[in-house]
């Protein structure tokens, strides 16, 4: 699922650790969200949501069928 | 935002460090048993190695305040789990039928290791199925 979480890190001058620190995950999660491998949880979709005061919507976007 | 992970000593680099570091040494510690002729001492050695790796990988997540595994370690380890019984199964399937025909038209003898091995399959998958009706009760 695509997303622009790589974008909204670094507009808070947040490092991968930082954010994987805040939302109690490891840091390899949060580059595998980022690269696209790895589809979060909807409980860690909600505390990213959270954490950027968006919704969920405005991270993740699901990939449209041709 | 919680500094876990920089505050603790235990980092998830380090525990994993620690599980398969302990866990090498176990079984070179087995094998270099073997290999000098001293089977008792490198079977304690491995014994001990198991238990402290298996110990540090199953109490260390619990007891340490970093993140040392979250949701995509489990999701791994359902992938490959499942890659793993996916892969049993299709051997299991393609190749214990044929050793029973053969064994039927008295092409071939079950000895004993082939009989262990066709046992083995046929309690993994017994288990399997007990696991799955445990799981699938709590989904």
């Amino acid at each position: 699922m695509q997303n622009d979480l790589t974008r909204r890190r670094e507009d808070d001058g947040l490092s991968q650790g930082e954010l994987a620190d805040a939302l109690d995950v490891t840091r390899q999660t949060i580059n595998a969200i980022e690269r696209d491998r790895y589809n979060p949880s909807l409980e860690l979709a909600f505390k990213l949501a959270a954490h950027f005061d968006c919704s969920i919507e405005d991270i993740f976007e699901p990939e449209q069928d041709e | 935002m919680t500094a876990a992970n920089t505050n603790s000593r235990l980092t998830r680099q380090r525990y994993r460090g620690f599980v398969y570091g302990i866990g090498g040494l176990a079984i070179l510690g087995l094998l270099a048993g073997f290999v000098v002729d001293q089977h008792f001492a490198g079977a304690l050695v491995y014994l001990l190695g198991a238990w402290i790796a298996g110990g540090i990988a199953v109490l260390a997540p619990m007891w340490s305040e970093a993140t040392l595994q979250d949701e995509r370690d489990w999701e791994l380890h359902n992938r490959a789990s499942g890659i793993l019984i996916g892969i049993s199964m299709v051997l299991g399937l393609s190749i214990l039928p044929v050793l029973y025909v053969l064994e039927a038209g008295n092409h071939l003898e079950i000895t004993g290791v082939v009989s262990g091995v066709v046992l083995t399959f046929s309690a993994l998958f017994l288990l399997y199925g007990v696991c799955f009706g445990v799981a699938k009760r709590r989904i």
